[in-house]
């Protein structure tokens, strides 16, 4: 069974700028929204397609020095942003699909400082239109 | 508007950067990654004169 092993490789981009260095994390959620439409005479339940929902949830470190996380962020609080994840950074292709999510809207900044840890950030970049590209 | 690359986070320093949409150079601007290619401060709208 072949198998897609991440290590350190993952691409992260928040708009235009590469936030790869500072990221730990990084889940695609592409979800379209189930409807019911069971009706009488079905043996069982069903579904049709509704809206999407998708969303990206990326875990930051939260880093203020100039061009880092901090930077990135502080504009879009409120704001829609396309967002890409690919698996590497070699040439888009059939086996390193770019993912992108495209009016992404970034609801709110939760930074968390711990004492003795690195200070990080979870964000969730919600609805917009997702999308797989081979090329 | 043109606008020039400052950080590597963004692509080459010093080359050109089409921005998607006035939002997104907005953002970069703030963040500091881009700068205006004329180097005019966003905030000043005549040229300084010499006395």
């Amino acid at each position: 069974m072949a198998t897609s092993t991440y290590l350190s490789n993952p691409v992260v981009k928040i708009g235009a700028v590469d936030i790869s260095d500072q990221c730990t994390g990084a889940t695609i959620n592409q979800k379209t929204t189930a409807l019911d439409s069971t009706a009488f005479g079905d043996t069982a339940m069903k579904n049709v397609a509704g809206l999407q929902d998708n969303s990206i949830d990326l875990e930051l470190y939260w880093s203020t020095a100039a061009s880092e996380t901090y930077a990135t962020l502080k504009s879009l609080i409120g704001t829609s942003v396309n967002v890409t994840v690919q698996g590497s950074s070699a040439a888009t292709s059939a086996t390193n699909p770019l993912g992108t999510l495209t009016g992404g809207y970034l609801e709110e900044i939760p930074v968390e400082y711990k004492v003795g840890e690195l200070a990080k950030v979870s964000i969730t970049f919600k609805g917009g239109t997702f999308a797989w590209s081979e090329s | 508007m043109k606008y020039v690359i400052v950080s590597d986070r963004v692509g080459t320093p010093g080359d050109k950067f089409e921005p998607a949409s006035p939002e997104e150079a907005a953002a970069l601007l703030a963040g500091g990654f881009i700068t205006q290619a004329d180097g005019k401060s966003a905030k000043m709208e005549t040229e300084p004169t010499e006395e």
